[in-house]
């Protein structure tokens, strides 16, 4: 490990994600990394499950629960207020599922991103409205099955990394819970700049994807050694920097793990093969500084 | 000009602008539209100017000028934002959100018709929609009376913990030219002390807000909600009271014009209550008897005021200019569920005037209070133009 | 009417979630053990390799050889003579290659004795004394743990110095004088009575009893087998065993310019690799096909860089005695794969007939113990000393182990038989019972850490390296050990390989991969962390994300 991980307690036990959720290791290592002088903004979503029961929280630090469109916006509001009062030190923090940001709240995460609102906005993203059982969004990736996409998705996953890097905020990165010691370097670098940051976390969901309850970190790797989900960081949109790449892992491995993927056939394994290795390679063009 | 205060010829909107300076609001979130732009413009103005220290936030849609203005009042800052009609419509659920996050927003809306089809006009359908979001609601009739209705609006949002909306119509108000007195700062920092929330999203006090609560919670949320909102009677009443002590001005939550020995009174709200008094003015010179009340406060709707002023009053005309599709217009509806069960209480015409912004004379209300006074009320609103 | 109960707000919250006890939705609850490595398991010593390997990586030399002598007092030894079944056991061997365990030890061992590291005397003396007969690898071994544990221990070597094979048995090149005198000597500084010229018989025995309170028998298997056909009283014939001995005593046997070895095992190309240093053209002749030599592969890779010729598959059917040389007749043979391993019946093929000259024949076919005289005193089966799984004889009071009992013919397996014969003695001393239960973990091996319980994301992989070897040239000239120990940073690189299976190294994966922070750290406990029954969910992440399978899932009932 390149990074010593330094938790602050914030994250608490006693929450009710799933046993083995990656979101709430996610969410221990962003709430724990950015400290309790922080305000958090969670709109539905499995997160908003593991923020507690009213009036319980899992995080000693205050967290608004807002609605599934208006993380990026709520968010604003909070960095604008501390603003206004003198605050500059108070960090303020949007962690929302990939329904609540690559779909219904785009709108308001493209506009706050435009504004280069001083806040963290992270997706944790399991490919699709998994709280809500399993349906697809524009995150969940091609010919995976969902509840609402029960022959496989027809479309790719919409690439927000690079859509976000597009607004040239001033940090975006990729991480994922595999590699916690990244996720959470990522957090602190992130914690350490102003503007708009960004990172996508892929979360695998045991239930949504098919998974056993102890294989959150391992298919994480997985979708990074394939090449599915390649770690990286982008400043300024501009400056790239690969932190985990491809290691050439044949796609299946990283398929066979997962329920959602076990209606594919062998001409479609080959396909979505094709898929990443095209992706992997459009993006390591990139990395050439 | 006096030492105190300060007039101006200024639109309505840009009076409106001017009580929110003198509010200082911290955080701004806003969003152009028809014609509420004026507002915020001015605001802008103020901002650019150094005459006001204000986070601006140039938001993509109303629907997160209304997200932001939320947290940022929870966060602890005074908030303001403007909108009307569309914008309005796509708030709505941030509306509901706000109130019960009991949050003291105010927001000024300049009442326009709501596609489709589109229309830039005045009509009130876009704020009466919203009458059960959880919001107080108040209707001015000039710019000097918004002017002071979004200094009364934070004192008693803030008092009471729920957020404000206030209105006024396009064109008839928003963009006419009118003398308005701004008051002067200090008066205002006596009336509006600073915002300063007890809960609030704080690290240094760490609680959170909106976790998932169960049905008792729930429930008993809606109520503290309700009996908040009951509050409201009484504390903008008072709110009223104290800024006529201060200005000179002061509205009431209704305003009985003219009522003594009326025979009809005309009940309205917004920039129609300007058209009526004229028109009461006309035929009293004539001998109708005949008087108005004027509506201001909305939500809470001073149902107890109301009916006392017109439990003794043989008829009532209620003219609005809105409509709700089914029921009709919202003030007539208001007026026969307030008026409900009052012993020998008065007959009420609903008259359907000036929906979708067509022009209604002192002369169209005196031909509508003659043929009301020689005809039975129906149930049902009737459309007159 | 005034509330007089405390209401649960409902929107601002009041406390944290860590009141509520998520530990309830749980079925397994992961447990932290010190599991079985497949080497330890494999190892004739019982050596926790994992152990010493990881305080090696730490560069805790001495505590790292400490570990090592605590189950065998010959690291030095050992590490270069060992048929090290613990690298052909590692788990890594299925991912880039067996680490080099027996390189590693042979670095250890050699640091301690350049170091003169001194073995930890016995914390208590006990009046009882214990006679051990054989100063082999086992007797050796024995004498040690039972010094170890305050016995007084005697014993009695036929031979002028101990040792057994590895004083007489093992060329020098595989095991210089230096070293093994070494590691000697600082086993005799525990205080052990030697009667060295002192042949122990059957007869022997009873007065052994009365002045020992057990006896260990570890009387080795020098005599070398024979063949038919070969005349033993033939001087071009040499018989394996005895051949190495009387070189390592010093002789030059004159065996002439071409020699021919009979036999496919460790001794047989000993025997060819000292021929050759004596000068000789050596052909190996053996029954097995050459990928199934029993001699180690290494061995066989140096014994053909020597320049020896191995006919493998070939049985001699003739032999032709000269005055000057030895005709062989051989023939190609395959080996009938219907018998057991172990059994040898040659199938010969017809047509494959060749001959081989020799001025001199060496035997290197096995060797048999000596028991003349034994079986009156013993119970004897097939030429061996029958022995229980806590090596008792039938006679009690009497233990017996290594060569001259039924047990693989390693140095290695030697000494640990030595051990788990001292600890029977002890036992048998202490409690007058031996019953024969499981007597170590080496035995326990359904927890064994399987291959899959690796987790290989974090073990990148990374080259296996092997001793160097001097150049054949330079080989051949003299009896100067022809493997070249690991150099500082070969050690500290190779030891990084070692998955430390089912060994924790306070990585910390399972804490850091807990999403309910149900893991805790804690320096006080053996294991170094705990669980917090109240939060763990039982998801199993911990035993998944340990890299070396340290953690195990357990289930609960009747929660």
């Amino acid at each position: 490990m390149g990074y010593q991980i330094n938790e602050e307690k914030v994250f608490n036990s006693g929450h009710a994600a799933c046993p083995g959720c990656s979101e709430a290791l996610a969410m221990r290592y962003i709430v724990n990394t950015l400290g309790p002088d922080t305000i958090g903004v969670v709109p539905p979503s499995c997160i908003a499950i593991i923020s507690g029961p009213q009036p319980l929280s899992s995080m000693r630090m205050p967290v608004y629960q807002t609605t599934l469109e208006a993380s990026a916006a709520s968010a604003t509001g909070i960095a604008r207020a501390l603003k206004a009062k003198g605050n500059d030190h108070t960090k303020v923090v949007a962690i929302a599922g990939d329904g609540g940001t690559y779909d219904i709240g785009f709108q308001s995460l493209s506009s706050a991103a435009e504004r280069n609102e001083d806040f963290i906005y992270i997706c944790l993203d399991n490919e699709g409205y998994m709280n809500t059982g399993a349906q697809k969004s524009s995150s969940t990736p091609y010919l995976a099955y969902t509840a609402s996409t029960p022959a496989g998705k027809p479309t790719p996953k919409k690439n927000l990394a690079e859509i976000m890097a597009a607004h040239r905020i001033p940090y975006m990165a990729t991480a994922t819970t595999g590699y916690p010691e990244d996720l959470a370097r990522k957090v602190a670098k992130a914690k350490g700049i102003r503007g708009l940051r960004f990172i996508v976390v892929l979360t695998p969901c045991l239930d949504g994807w098919g998974l056993a309850d102890n294989a959150g970190p391992k298919v994480s790797r997985l979708a990074v050694e394939t090449g599915v989900f390649p770690l990286y960081e982008v400043e300024n949109g501009e400056h790239y920097t690969l932190n985990y790449g491809s290691k050439g892992t044949p796609i299946n491995q990283y398929l066979s793990l997962q329920k959602r993927y076990r209606h594919l056939n062998q001409a479609q394994i080959e396909e979505i093969q094709i898929e990443v290795d095209n992706n992997w390679q459009r993006l390591h063009r990139k990395f050439s500084t | 000009m006096n030492e105190k205060n300060n007039r101006i010829l200024v639109n309505g909107n840009h009076a409106v602008a001017y009580g929110v300076k003198l509010a200082q609001p911290q955080v701004v979130p806003i969003y152009p539209i028809t014609p509420q732009t004026p507002i915020v413009e001015k605001i802008s103005e103020f901002q650019a100017a150094g005459e006001m220290v204000v986070e601006l936030v140039t938001a993509e849609s109303e629907h997160s000028a209304m997200a932001a203005c939320i947290t940022a009042s929870l966060t602890g800052a005074r908030v303001f934002t403007a909108t009307a009609s569309q914008g309005l419509m796509l708030m709505h659920e941030m509306l509901h959100y706000a109130s019960g996050a009991r949050a003291p927003i105010v927001m000024f809306n300049v009442n326009r018709t709501i596609g489709s089809p589109w229309g830039f006009w005045p009509d009130q359908t876009d704020s009466l929609a919203q009458r059960d979001t959880g919001w107080i609601h108040y209707y001015c009739e000039h710019g000097q009376e918004s002017l002071d209705t979004v200094l009364q609006a934070y004192r008693v949002a803030e008092k009471v913990m729920l957020p404000a909306m206030v209105m006024h119509e396009a064109f008839y108000v928003s963009h006419a030219l009118d003398i308005v007195e701004v008051p002067a700062q200090k008066d205002v920092d006596q009336y509006l002390p600073a915002f300063n929330p007890l809960h609030r999203l704080d690290p240094e006090i760490g609680e959170s807000w909106g976790n998932t609560v169960n049905q008792e919670m729930f429930y008993r949320h809606r109520r503290d909600l309700g009996l908040a909102m009951e509050s409201v009677i009484d504390v903008a009443q008072e709110a009223d009271t104290e800024w006529q002590e201060l200005t000179g001005r002061g509205y009431g939550i209704i305003e009985k014009y003219r009522c003594d020995d009326a025979e009809l009174v005309i009940v309205t709200m917004g920039s129609m209550v300007g058209t009526a008094r004229d028109a009461v003015d006309n035929l009293r010179m004539e001998g109708v008897p005949v008087g108005l009340l004027k509506v201001k406060l909305f939500r809470p709707f001073p149902t107890e005021a109301v009916r006392q002023a017109l439990m003794s009053v043989p008829k009532v005309m209620v003219l609005d200019r809105n409509f709700a599709p089914g029921t009709g217009g919202f003030l007539h509806q208001e007026l026969k569920a307030a008026l409900y069960g009052v012993d020998d209480g008065p007959g009420v015409h609903g008259y359907l005037t000036g929906v979708g912004g067509t022009n209604i004379s002192p002369n169209n209300i005196a031909a509508l209070v003659r043929e009301a006074m020689s005809t039975t009320p129906i149930a049902s609103s009737v459309w007159k133009g | 009417m005034k509330e007089t109960f405390k209401e649960v707000p409902s929107i601002w919250t009041t406390g944290w979630t860590d009141i509520l006890n998520t530990g309830t939705w749980r079925s397994a609850i992961p447990i932290y053990q010190k599991r079985l490595a497949p080497c330890h398991s494999a190892c004739p010593v019982d050596g926790e390799i994992p152990t010493w390997i990881m305080l090696a990586r730490k560069q805790l030399y001495h505590e790292a050889w400490s570990a090592l002598v605590v189950n065998n007092p010959f690291p030095a030894v050992t590490g270069r003579i060992c048929h090290h079944p613990c690298e052909g056991a590692c788990n890594r061997g299925e991912y880039d290659g067996a680490v080099a365990i027996n390189a590693l030890e042979q670095y250890i061992g050699d640091l301690a004795l350049s170091e003169g590291w001194t073995l930890p005397h016995p914390t208590i003396e006990l009046d009882q004394r214990i006679a051990v007969i054989g100063g082999g690898p086992a007797g050796l071994s024995c004498a040690y743990q039972l010094r170890q544990l305050g016995y007084k221990v005697t014993i009695f070597e036929s031979r002028p110095e101990l040792g057994g094979v590895l004083r007489y048995g093992i060329p020098r090149y595989r095991l210089s004088k230096e070293i093994w005198d070494g590691e000697l000597k600082r086993l005799l500084a525990l205080g052990i009575e030697i009667k060295v010229n002192h042949l122990v018989k059957a007869n022997d025995l009873s007065s052994l009893e009365r002045d020992y309170s057990a006896v260990f028998l570890a009387l080795g298997a020098q005599n070398s087998k024979t063949l038919p056909q070969f005349s033993v009283d033939d001087l071009k014939v040499f018989k394996g065993y005895e051949f190495l001995e009387r070189v390592n005593r010093g002789e030059v046997p004159q065996l002439g310019q071409e020699v021919v070895v009979i036999g496919g095992g460790s001794v047989a190309l000993d025997v060819a690799g000292t021929a050759r240093r004596l000068g000789s053209q050596v052909k190996v002749l053996a029954l097995e096909a050459m990928d199934s030599l029993p001699a180690q592969p290494d061995e066989l890779t140096e014994s053909l860089e020597e320049g020896v010729e191995i006919y493998a598959g070939a049985m001699v059917q003739k032999v032709n005695l000269g005055p000057e040389r030895i005709s062989l007749d051989c023939i190609k043979v395959t080996l009938d794969e219907a018998f057991p391993a172990g059994v040898l019946r040659p199938i010969p093929r017809s047509g494959t007939e060749f001959n081989v000259s020799a001025t001199s024949v060496i035997l290197a076919v096995g060797q048999e113990t000596e028991l003349t005289g034994w079986d009156s005193v013993i119970n004897i089966g097939q030429s061996l000393v029958k022995v229980g799984a806590d090596l008792a004889t039938s006679r009690p009071g009497v233990f017996a182990g290594g060569d001259v009992t039924p047990a693989e013919r390693f140095v290695s397996t030697a000494i640990g038989q030595g051990k788990k014969a001292s600890s029977s003695i002890d036992r048998y001393l202490t409690e007058q019972t031996s019953d024969s239960q499981s007597l170590s973990k080496t035995e326990n091996s359904e927890d064994k850490v399987a291959y899959q319980e690796i987790n290989m994301f974090y073990f990148p992989e990374k080259a296996r390296e092997r001793k160097g070897l001097v150049p054949v040239e330079q080989r051949l000239q003299n009896f100067d050990e022809v493997r070249i120990s690991f150099n500082f940073e070969q050690t500290q690189s190779q030891s990084e390989r070692c998955f430390s299976c089912g060994n924790c190294v306070e990585c910390d994966n399972c804490f850091y991969f807990c999403p309910d922070m149900a893991v805790v750290k804690d320096s006080s406990l053996a294991e170094h962390y705990s669980i917090l029954d109240q939060y763990c969910k039982g998801c199993g992440s911990c035993v998944q994300e340990c890299p070396r399978g340290a953690v195990v899932l357990k289930e609960e009932t009747g929660r």
